[in-house]
């Protein structure tokens, strides 16, 4: 996508307006998100006052330099970590105010991750891997091998259904990683320096996934260093210091 | 979920396999320990069963301090309350091996040995009668190790006998008893009119443990002990006996679980970032906890049922060689099994309790920024 579309389409606002998905409804709205660690007696802001405004389908990038706070954003959406201040509200629900006890259930039913490292569990198989998300959700047995296995073939994998991820090469590893995010069906796919790990070639493959999904309707977050990954999104936000900027 | 926790112990073969053989040693020594203490309880009950109607009187300086008459019966029997009296000579049958095979020659009244036998049966011939002199009754063990029949001769310290009745199998102590009559007895071992103890059989309707301290205070130079008496000394000797083998069955069973539960806590380390993976993709603390102790439990279930396998084997060949000495030291039993195999899950589920407590607690966070 051109430089110049992209920067008619993209906000970064922290009112958190937003291009092309417009007529969408809002997925997720992100109110005066911060993160602040304490080490030893000295605060570290490492998110402040975040605002994002996410729309059904998008496909956003989030792009900053190391230790800028992309990844704590990332992992406060996701519910890995507890947000200091402020809210996250995805598909109606305020997941900062959810119950530690229920956030398993927000995770399996609402987020979909995709890591850096792909993040597979090296002793199942490619399909167990994908199946194993569907598995905690308690998704019958046959149901969730004919999803699973439906999944990898509509990312090419068909042929390499049984391989542990020690016998895939990265791109497939991080495809069956996409898969697995996809498996239950979930509101966002938060996706963390995806295409860290590939070459060029894998990249473009895996970005290209990324946009037909985000035409079929799935909403998007990446986290990513990569220009070549950003200028493909819908919309780019710039996070410096743990506060996001105007792009 | 179960498959999930197979393949964690097939994918550690080698690591799984030690920490299941670490349980099973303990469990062996649960079973071999419990089989010694489950015989000496069976033939302590047995041999309680077999006498515990009757008052034992002994010598005031006690079985082993002799002094006590066969004249005291007359006295004995004098008491109110007093049904019957007897004296009997108990000595060891293998004196060069000091009486370790556990056979002994008990010296009865000729007239009194159905009674003093009661309620042990015949298999074969009769008990001794008046008149006999070397005529000899035995045990089963005592026939089957010298092959003996009804009529049989039978050599006790240079002298012949001739077997008169075969006792049938009790699993208590009258399986290796060589009795005979207890004036013969006396001769044979030169303690004139000597008797070990006084058995004393109270009337019907008599209290026992209070006709036991009747005899104490009338029969001067001797005390008693009652069925009640005996039962509690018994229990406590028994007591002391279980707790030395079982305790050391427990600490080899222990030891086995501390291996677990180190397996474990490497197993929980070394799969740190796993952990995160599951939290991050939904799973639940319980699924986390499932995974960790099951696996342990697993560990435990399989080195149980190895240690059982090998235990029981070990118990069968070590009883097939010891039945050439006539010593039958362990007997496995139901409750034993069960004990153990309880025993071998408990400590599985207990040892991978801490390390299934510390990956569940992981922030998800921080377990994937693990390395």
């Amino acid at each position: 996508m051109p430089e110049e579309k992209m920067g008619g389409l993209m906000s970064a606002k922290k009112s958190g307006t937003d291009g092309h998905n417009e007529g969408q409804k809002v997925i997720m709205q992100v109110e005066n998100l911060s993160k602040t660690y304490i080490r030893g007696k000295i605060p570290i802001h490492a998110l402040r006052c975040a605002c994002i405004t996410v729309r059904k389908g998008e496909f956003l990038a989030i792009m900053g330099p190391s230790g800028s706070g992309k990844s704590t954003l990332l992992a406060l959406i996701g519910t890995l970590e507890e947000a200091t201040d402020g809210k996250v509200i995805l598909d109606g629900t305020d997941l900062t105010s959810v119950p530690e006890k229920l956030l398993p259930r927000v995770r399996r039913e609402k987020i979909g991750f995709i890591f850096q490292h792909y993040n597979l569990i090296p002793t199942l198989s490619a399909l167990e891997n994908v199946e194993l998300a569907m598995r905690f959700s308690g998704v019958p047995k046959k149901e969730r091998k004919e999803r699973a296995k439906s999944l990898l073939e509509d990312l090419g994998l068909g042929d390499r259904l049984n391989h542990r991820p020690s016998e895939l090469s990265g791109g497939e590893q991080q495809r069956v990683s996409i898969a697995r995010a996809l498996a239950n069906k979930p509101a966002l796919i938060l996706a963390d320096e995806p295409t860290g790990e590939v070459d060029s070639k894998t990249r473009d493959s895996i970005v290209r996934t990324f946009k037909e999904l985000s035409e079929k309707g799935q909403t998007i977050l990446v986290v990513t260093h990569d220009p070549e990954v950003a200028k493909e999104c819908s919309r780019v936000l710039r996070i410096t210091d743990g506060l996001i900027k105007d792009n | 979920m179960f498959d999930l926790i197979i393949r964690n112990i097939t994918n550690r073969k080698v690591r799984s396999a030690l920490t299941i053989c670490g349980i099973a040693l303990g469990i062996f020594a649960v079973i071999v320990m419990g089989a010694m203490s489950e015989n000496f309880h069976q033939t302590f009950e047995r041999s309680m069963s077999v006498t515990s109607d009757k008052i034992r009187v002994f010598a005031e300086s006690g079985v082993f301090g002799g002094g006590l008459e066969d004249d005291k019966v007359s006295d004995v029997l004098r008491v109110a309350g007093v049904k019957d009296a007897y004296g009997l000579l108990m000595t060891t049958f293998d004196e060069d091996k000091m009486g370790m095979t556990g056979k002994q020659i008990l010296g009865v009244p000729p007239e009194k040995s159905s009674v003093a036998l009661n309620p042990v049966e015949l298999k074969a011939g009769r008990f001794l009668n008046p008149g006999d002199s070397y005529s000899v009754v035995v045990g089963n063990n005592i026939k089957r190790e010298y092959g003996l029949q009804e009529g049989s001769k039978f050599e006790i310290h240079d002298k012949y006998f001739t077997v008169v009745g075969i006792l049938d199998y009790t699993g208590s102590i009258f399986d290796n008893a060589v009795i005979i009559p207890l004036e013969t007895a006396q001769d044979l071992y030169n303690v004139g009119d000597s008797v070990s103890y006084i058995f004393a059989v109270p009337d019907e309707r008599v209290d026992a443990e209070m006709l036991s301290k009747r005899i104490e205070l009338s029969v001067k130079g001797t005390s008693t002990l009652s069925p009640g008496e005996l039962e509690v000394q018994a229990k406590q000797s028994f007591m002391i006996f279980s707790v030395i083998t079982i305790s050391s069955g427990l600490l080899a069973a222990i030891i086995g679980g501390l291996c677990v539960m180190n397996t474990m806590l490497m197993s929980v380390a070394e799969r740190t970032r796993e952990f995160g993976i599951l939290k991050a993709i939904g799973a639940e603390t319980r699924d986390i906890l499932l995974l960790t102790l099951g696996e342990a439990s697993l560990m435990g279930l399989l080195g149980g049922i190895l240690g059982i396998l090998v235990g029981v084997v070990a118990v069968y060949v070590m009883n097939a060689w010891l039945e050439t000495t006539r010593i039958v030291l362990f007997l496995i039993t139901p409750r034993l099994l069960i004990i153990a195999m309880v025993f071998a899950l408990l400590i599985g589920a207990l040892s991978g309790l801490y390390p299934a407590y510390r990956a569940s607690k992981m922030s998800p966070m921080e377990a994937l920024k693990h390395a």
